[in-house]
């Protein structure tokens, strides 16, 4: 457990010893105060729906910077030779390294709480919507997470990690328009299914459903998984 | 504390390492001796459990390396052969995660970064960002980071690589006061490193093992082969025969020196065996005129050349 907690406190130290931390935090914040202003002030409506639909697509391009550094980056720099040979489980890596990650997200996600003051000094939002809201937002974020790592661990370049995730996560997120063009049901569930925007839709109108909450889960699970059986097959 | 037992290693189907058996045991340093890709490194790796193995078996510290490495880790103090080291961190905090990691109780790190630091002479960058250190400081750090917890094997590849006569010179006084409770496998390319050091030394080539022994072994069984060479002014027939009747002389080449036409260099395939050179001398200043004798000594670069070289041509005719 010292090791896990060891690994992750390196991670969290990494990114806010270079500039990565600043700059995804302020990129992200810079970037949801944008669309919250034009969602609010254009439409005139006080609610977070719209700005939600526009972070998780805004997710999809920040996530692959958070991601990208963390097994790549220990190849180039030759540390992966370090934390294989000390006394530490290849799952103790990859959760450790998560939890990393996973820290990223929860400080990106509570500096974009900033947006709900003038919301509620000034409106009368559904606070149950907006938790659900950012509970999905933060799901979403995790297997968007665990899916940059896994990618990060199959290659020595950190370009070319972030360049695979980046596809792969709005394959995702968009695959679910591909539901009009299938005529046959199974399809059209299996793709609505695999859909993230779908699953995170139903967040943002308040929704907490069991299958969309295991849905994230296992995805995340399955890719750190894979990332921890790759890890033990390198050797 | 070191056991490899036919350890071979394939990369497809490429064999990168042939079957290579042999162990270190407490309190010796053994030196890892071949050219660059000879399977020095590979070998380093298998035995600090970064990659296992095709076949065979490695034992560190008594755990098997293939079931129980993480017990083994404990035990291994790996400097791997470009220190791995964390730019953005600061000395101290990498030593932090290191010691952490490698269970030393949170007590006793404080004093065990402290032993490291001083050992490894890093007291002066402490504090400072690794991307700041120079490349001596940072051959040090990474020979500092396996050192901490309380190994029993010391891994190192390379570890005077890059480092400055006199930090070669601690360097050195750093393993050897760490070999001499504890087992110590040095890769290199360095001759003299190994003479100075290594109680043993291996000799890889080509991911095989071509010979274990200790420095003066290796020369001792080579000198059976040694020549003695000599300038002597002489006519040239009854000088060769009289050197081919000294027992011990097992060939003698003679050439005539350039300019001289009775300056001869001569020389003679000896037996190792004391007095020798006397017995030649004796019998070429008796009659002519001797101006040189030398015993070519095998130097281990000598010894090191003949076993790598002699795989070569064995390779390039099969």
């Amino acid at each position: 457990m010292r090791g896990l907690l060891a690994i992750y406190r390196k991670e969290v130290a990494t990114y806010f010893r270079s500039p990565i931390a600043y700059y995804v935090i302020s990129v992200f914040l810079l970037g949801t105060g944008y669309f919250f202003l034009y969602n609010v002030f254009m439409t005139g409506i006080g609610t977070m729906n719209e700005t939600f639909q526009n972070m998780g697509v805004l997710l999809l391009t920040v996530i692959p910077l958070i991601t990208m550094r963390l097994f790549s980056g220990e190849y180039n720099a030759r540390t992966m030779e370090l934390l294989m040979t000390l006394p530490l489980k290849p799952w103790q890596i990859v959760i450790g390294k998560y939890m990393g990650a996973l820290t990223m997200l929860v400080l990106m996600t509570a500096a974009t709480c900033i947006n709900l003051i003038p919301l509620y000094l000034y409106g009368n939002p559904e606070t149950t919507t907006i938790a659900s809201g950012y509970i999905g937002f933060l799901l979403l974020g995790m297997a968007c997470l665990a899916i940059g790592q896994l990618f990060s661990s199959l290659t020595q370049n950190q370009i070319i990690a972030a360049l695979i995730t980046v596809p792969v996560l709005i394959g995702f997120w968009f695959i679910g328009h591909l539901q009009s063009f299938q005529s046959s049901y199974l399809l059209r569930s299996l793709f609505g299914y695999l859909s993230f925007s779908q699953h995170f839709a139903d967040f943002i109108r308040g929704l907490i459903r069991s299958e969309a909450v295991v849905f994230y889960l296992v995805v995340s699970a399955i890719a750190l998984m894979l990332n921890t059986s790759y890890l033990q097959w390198r050797r | 504390m070191i056991a490899l037992e036919s350890v071979s290693k394939r990369y497809g189907s490429k064999t990168i390492i042939h079957d290579v058996s042999f162990t270190v045991g407490t309190g010796e340093i053994v030196g890892f001796l071949g050219p660059n890709g000879a399977g020095k490194t590979t070998t380093m790796r298998m035995i600090a459990g970064y990659t296992t193995p095709s076949s065979g078996n490695i034992r560190v510290a008594g755990f098997d390396m293939a079931t129980q490495n993480e017990d083994a880790a404990c035990k291994i103090g790996y400097v791997p052969e470009i220190p791995p080291l964390y730019d953005v961190l600061d000395v101290s905090a990498y030593l932090m995660f290191v010691a952490t990691v490698k269970g030393v109780p949170r007590r006793a790190i404080r004093a065990d970064l402290d032993r490291v630091i001083t050992a490894c002479r890093l007291e002066a960058v402490a504090t400072r960002e690794i991307y700041k250190l120079s490349k001596g400081y940072r051959q040090r750090l990474g020979l500092a980071q396996a050192l901490l917890g309380k190994p029993e094997v010391l891994l190192l590849d390379e570890p005077t690589a890059g480092l400055d006569p006199g930090q070669i010179q601690e360097t050195r006084e750093v393993i050897r006061a760490f070999g001499e409770k504890h087992s110590v496998l040095l890769s290199t390319h360095i001759l003299p490193e190994v003479t100075l050091i290594c109680a043993r030394v291996a000799i890889i080539n080509h991911g095989r093992l071509l010979a274990i022994d200790s420095p003066s072994g290796l020369q001792q069984a080579s000198e059976q082969t040694n020549s003695v060479t000599l300038d002597a002014t002489a006519p040239e027939q009854p000088l060769r025969e009289a050197l081919a009747s000294i027992e011990g002389v097992n060939a003698v080449s003679v050439r005539t020196l350039p300019g001289h036409e009775s300056l001869h260099r001569v020389e003679c395939q000896v037996d190792a065996r004391d007095g020798i050179e006397a017995r030649i001398a004796r019998a070429v200043a008796g009659r002519w005129e001797l101006h040189r004798l030398e015993r070519q000594q095998p130097t281990l670069e000598n010894i090191f050349l003949r076993y790598v070289g002699a795989r070569q041509l064995d390779g390039a005719r099969a």
